[in-house]
């Protein structure tokens, strides 16, 4: 079970190396001064290291609140039901986005909407594939005909002559 | 009375039928965005704007302003009906709304929700008519220096007045500031922090991180809950309407107070949000009988939704005339405005005029617009959030994952926007507040050049910052607002000392 302490540390934790991870980035770009100003590596290094000392505090003060015996950071911060809920909507999600980079966005589109609809909300097989259809011809129509955007495409939309 | 002859010259800018048309079908689709859970105003203008690269700037930004306004009316209406907020922005309302829907007397709590946003939002315009030319003029005197005292005030404002831990804010804006340097670097030419990531060369786009951080994230957020619609039937009657508006008059206190409040806290970032709520608790303080708030009183809905649509419509101020956002949206907005080519900021005034009057006459006809429009399509809107949510979720993450695609058309940017909607999910579920991370991605790069400049200026001494009243009054006003947190600290500290050595 994941406490709301433990996702506070983590994520702090995780903001910090993030600000690190800009500051030897910026390193390399140099933060002193050359003969046009600060050198491009300055603001960078010092906006990296405001987040690593802000995170840092953070958790100082995360850890001081749990010794105090705050009872908000022992609460769960994803309970099992919770959790499934998340699960249940972000996996699909992922997999669209996966779907998307493979088969291309409309494939994608109405893949996800059959997944969503059939077997997360039980409809019947003709709602769904026209809800599926009909969005993923509602982009198709209003991006790359009305408004000249292409999405992408995977090896299916050829074959289809699109 | 310049302004006025310039405001004139505006609406022959505005009222056409091309853009009254551009104004209805942006309140449509502002109002959607609006009553849909996941996608908001910022969310919605994020993804329309890569529609809008085409089209010349007037028009664009009447449909996206008019986007703005409808969606500030959707999150009133779900708040209402539903016991939903739509925005953030619109929570106060639910208090007083929804046990007014509750009790049969929807119609009255949306008409008075409606028109005292109308009112609250004109009277954000009005002030804008009046005072953007002078701020312009007054801000044209601004250097470097004036310029970066001015954003380090504006974040200050973020971290003191935010409401959210102040460190939580400060990591939240130095992720956006970082974030803003990657890619290619303006003063120098060089490129920066892309890690040898090709992908990265480009920087990273404000609009993939706002749709991941309100659409995404929120969307996660909203299916953790467990959401279930269940709401109050609405149908809106004219003469409902009307006589709701003969009451109108009787709160003209309330209106006012909300007003000025809601147009105080959003030409500083404090945002709508903030300006609803602090209206909501004066109404109930100076209130004769407050215990009749929070089971139905008219005064609890005009107040939040005045003081909201005052804050939203006065934040256009301080983009338009120091290019600098009062609200997330706002942020978007001016993002847009640099990528259709134009500079915010005093210059534009000068240099666009038929732009800056035509977007200020736009706010009066769009508002107008915003309130027919609303009212008549009520029932239609509460019969969308019918649909169940496992059908709208899954379109709606469709829409944010096509939207991020179409800003620059990089695969990259697709897993971007997981990843910011992953960090969103995080970050609002432990109160990292997100809109000064927006805020610093769209302004980062001004704010770096203001500093870099005041530099050179100065050979790198920073006391050029203190160098005349002007830009020490700025940075002054900057530190009081930084420093705020902390009397507060220091009060509880010495309250606590006291009662200790009471005992």
């Amino acid at each position: 079970m994941i406490t709301r302490f433990r996702a506070e540390i983590t994520t702090a934790a995780a903001t910090a190396l993030f600000g690190l991870g800009i500051v030897r980035g910026a390193l390399e770009f140099g933060i002193g001064w050359d003969s046009s100003g600060p050198q491009p590596g300055a603001f960078p290094f010092y906006t990296g290291m405001l987040v690593t000392l802000a995170s840092l505090a953070t958790v100082g003060l995360t850890i001081v609140r749990r010794v105090a015996g705050s009872a908000q950071l022992q609460e769960h911060f994803l309970d099992g039901e919770r959790a499934r809920r998340v699960a249940s909507f972000f996996l699909p999600l992922f997999a669209f986005v996966v779907l998307s980079m493979t088969l291309g966005m409309y494939a994608a589109t109405i893949l996800y909407l059959v997944f969503a609809m059939r077997f997360q909300g039980h409809y019947g097989w003709l709602p769904t594939l026209a809800t599926a259809l009909g969005a993923a011809a509602f982009f198709y129509l209003a991006l790359e005909k009305f408004f000249q955007i292409g999405l992408l495409k995977g090896p299916i939309e050829p074959l289809l002559g699109l | 009375m310049d302004n006025i002859a310039n405001l004139m010259h505006g609406f022959s800018v505005a009222l056409t039928t091309h853009h009254i048309l551009l104004m209805m079908a942006g309140v449509l689709l502002g109002i959607l965005v609006g009553v849909l859970p996941g996608l908001g105003a910022p969310n919605g203008v994020s993804l329309l704007l890569p529609l809008t690269f085409s089209m010349d700037p007037v028009s664009a930004i009447i449909l996206l302003t008019s986007l703005y306004w409808g969606a500030l009316f959707g999150g009133s209406t779900t708040s209402i009906l539903f016991n939903i907020p739509g925005e953030p922005s619109s929570v106060a309302t639910t208090f007083d709304g929804h046990p007014m829907a509750k009790q049969g007397r929807a119609t009255e709590a949306l008409s008075f929700a409606f028109l005292s946003a109308g009112f609250g939002a004109m009277a954000g315009v009005v002030l804008i008519t009046l005072l953007s030319g002078w701020v312009a003029n007054f801000a044209l005197k601004f250097s470097s220096p004036e310029y970066f005292a001015v954003y380090f005030m504006t974040f200050a404002s973020f971290i003191g007045l935010g409401g959210a831990s102040p460190l939580k804010a400060v990591v939240s804006m130095g992720i956006g500031f970082t974030l803003a340097s990657i890619g290619m670097d303006s003063v120098s030419g060089n490129i920066r922090l892309t890690y040898d990531f090709d992908v990265l060369l480009a920087g990273v786009s404000f609009l993939i991180a706002v749709i991941g951080l309100f659409g995404i994230g929120e969307l996660l957020l909203t299916m953790e809950e467990g959401l279930k619609f269940d709401g109050v039937h609405a149908k809106v009657r004219i003469r409902d309407v009307l006589t709701t508006a003969a009451k109108l008059p009787r709160y003209w206190l309330a209106l006012l107070r909300s007003s000025a409040i809601g147009i105080w806290m959003g030409i500083t970032p404090g945002g709508p949000t903030a300006a609803s709520f602090m209206s909501y608790a004066m109404a109930k303080r100076s209130s004769r009988n407050p215990d009749k708030f929070g089971k139905g009183e008219p005064e609890g809905v005009i107040a939040p939704e005045t003081a909201d649509h005052a804050a939203g419509s006065a934040a256009m101020l301080p983009m338009l005339a120091l290019g600098i956002p009062g609200s997330a949206t706002a942020a978007v907005m001016m993002g847009g405005l640099m990528i259709w080519g134009l500079n915010p900021g005093p210059t534009l005034f000068t240099d666009r005029p038929d732009f800056v009057w035509g977007l200020i006459a736009s706010m009066y006809l769009g508002n107008v617009v915003a309130v027919v429009v609303v009212l008549a399509t009520v029932p239609l809107f509460a019969s969308i959030l019918r649909i169940p949510f496992s059908i709208v979720g899954p379109v709606i993450v469709v829409i944010c994952f096509i939207g991020a695609y179409t800003v620059g058309s990089k695969p990259f940017d697709i897993w971007l926007a997981l990843a910011f909607g992953v960090i969103g999910y995080v970050f609002k579920k432990l109160d990292y507040p997100i809109a000064p991370l927006v805020l610093a991605m769209v302004i980062g790069d001004k704010a770096e050049d203001a500093f870099r400049q005041s530099m050179i200026f100065s050979q790198g001494s920073l006391k050029i910052f203190w160098s005349n009243p002007l830009v020490s009054t700025l940075m002054a006003i900057g530190l009081a607002l930084l420093l705020f947190p902390l009397i507060g600290v220091a009060r509880r500290g010495v309250r606590r000392l006291a009662t200790a050595r009471d005992q």
